[in-house]
């Protein structure tokens, strides 16, 4: 055989592993893609049940407590429930506005001894409990999927790739998030 | 009590003293019989001493068995249903084949066998406990050429079934050198803790229910209840239970001969059964604050 043939073969396979980890990885970083856009999807069922117990919760509360608290206007205003269109930032706000609301019922339920006694609301407060775990859960998932995609777009040469297909670094879930003044949500 | 284990520690005394003077009587026995030669009252005397030297073995050993077979049935059984609330233990019977098997990470066995079934309630959580004995048979040439079948055992230990707070619809085990058995579709999960996923090797039908179990604080009790109990340790997580097993080779509450059956040695046992008051507390199994009432 030639040399300029078997230089011809090498450059042929070498083109042909490139390609093939190329098309590999950038299958990686799609999964991974995937995985958290799935754990995000967790992260609504979980915030989305969280708001359903909470409102179950204030239309037990409002029972018994008949003046009209902060509380009850937010959770009045916020009757159609999680929109489905938020970005993680507005997820994160709409998280942090239950944890008020939450706190608020806390408070209320300390001024009425009967309402902590009453079944349905200690059930709801088990709920409540549970679904915690499980918006927790979600969190630390898609926080976990995340930091893994996240590794694999900053390091070299799978870097290569993700900036070929525009694959950006993705943000973490806070458990707290800061208040913000610039971000603003009308439901 | 202690009368009652003086009791029992004189009757296996007398029964180890049997099988004792007995091995030296046989053996003298023996000797005599191989030393006898042609002569006849040697032969003679050695078959004298050989004989009941032999009886007196097996008389010993069944005497023996029968001291602990009654030292666990009448004592430990007392002993037990006092110290747990609604505490049963049955040292004769063991975990059905199906309720080891529903660990989901255990190989099924040739052989199967369990004993010293222990349980009750601890701290309001139901538990249900035995040891295991699982035995694979292995075919094999000698060689001569023969093939020949053995026993192998692969499993020694105690399983354990606990209640669990959490109601799971998924599949969870978190395994040290196991892997999941059960014919489900599971995929490993990598937990936040680099030092629980070197220790664990952890498989979900679903990456949720992994991180919804696997709280920060359960992950270190399940590695303190690893580091307390050496072993090769499995959990697996379904429906309202934790299951999990310890291969260390043991047998939970075995009285060896010549252990002198006295407070030291029900201490012992104690501190088993409060190990899984530990496990109960550490894991937070007892609380139930995510169930309705």
């Amino acid at each position: 055989m030639e040399t300029w043939q078997i230089l011809l073969i090498i450059i042929v396979v070498l083109v042909v592993l490139i390609a093939f980890w190329y098309i590999g990885t950038m299958n990686g970083l799609r999964r991974g893609e995937v995985k958290v856009s799935e754990a995000e999807s967790g992260i609504d069922v979980a915030l989305t049940k969280r708001f359903d117990t909470l409102s179950k919760m204030v239309d037990t509360v409002k029972g018994y407590t008949k003046h009209e608290a902060k509380t009850f206007e937010n959770v009045v205003k916020w009757r159609k429930g999680m929109p489905d269109d938020l970005t993680l930032e507005q997820k994160q706000e709409f998280m942090q506005k239950l944890n008020q609301v939450q706190a608020d019922i806390n408070v209320a339920v300390e001024q009425y001894p009967d309402l902590k006694a009453e079944k349905v609301f200690t059930n709801l407060q088990h709920s409540i409990a549970d679904v915690e775990e499980h918006i927790q859960a979600a969190r630390r998932l898609y926080n976990s999927n995340v930091s893994m995609l996240n590794s694999k777009i900053v390091s070299f040469p799978t870097s290569i790739v993700a900036s070929r297909i525009g694959m950006a670094k993705k943000p973490f879930f806070e458990a707290e998030l800061e208040k913000r003044a610039d971000v603003k949500m009308d439901f | 009590m202690e009368k009652t284990l003086t009791y029992f520690q004189e009757k296996k005394q007398k029964s180890e003293w049997i099988t004792v003077v007995s091995i030296l009587v046989f053996i003298l026995g023996i000797v005599l019989l191989v030393i006898s030669g042609e002569t006849t009252w040697i032969m003679s005397l050695g078959l004298v001493l050989a004989a009941p030297g032999f009886i007196g073995i097996i008389v010993g050993i069944v005497l023996f068995n029968r001291t602990i077979s009654k030292f666990k049935s009448m004592y430990l059984k007392d002993y037990f249903s006092t110290m747990i609330e609604e505490g049963v233990y049955r040292p004769k019977k063991g975990l059905s084949q199906s309720e080891v098997y529903a660990c989901g990470f255990i190989k099924r066995a040739d052989r199967f066998k369990s004993y010293d079934y222990l349980s009750g309630r601890l701290d309001g959580i139901d538990f249900r406990s035995s040891d295991v004995h699982l035995q694979e048979r292995q075919v094999y040439t000698d060689s001569k050429g023969n093939r020949k079948t053995k026993y192998v055992t692969f499993f020694k230990g105690r399983v354990f079934q606990f209640d669990f707070p959490k109601k799971l619809d998924h599949r969870l085990q978190v395994l040290e050198r196991y892997r999941p058995r059960d014919g489900y579709k599971y995929q490993k999960v990598d937990l936040e803790s680099m030092a629980f996923n070197k220790k664990f090797n952890t498989y979900a039908t679903d990456s949720h229910t992994a991180f919804y179990v696997l709280t920060p604080h359960f992950m270190e009790a399940l590695m303190k209840v690893e580091k307390n109990h050496p072993g090769k340790i499995g959990f697996s997580f379904f429906d309202e239970h934790m299951r999990f097993a310890i291969n260390n080779n043991k047998s939970t509450f075995a009285i060896m001969p010549f252990r002198k059956i006295d407070e030291k040695l029900v201490e012992a046992f104690k501190e088993d059964v409060e190990g899984l008051y530990e496990i109960v507390d550490d894991l937070k199994l007892n609380r139930n604050i995510f169930k309705e009432e």
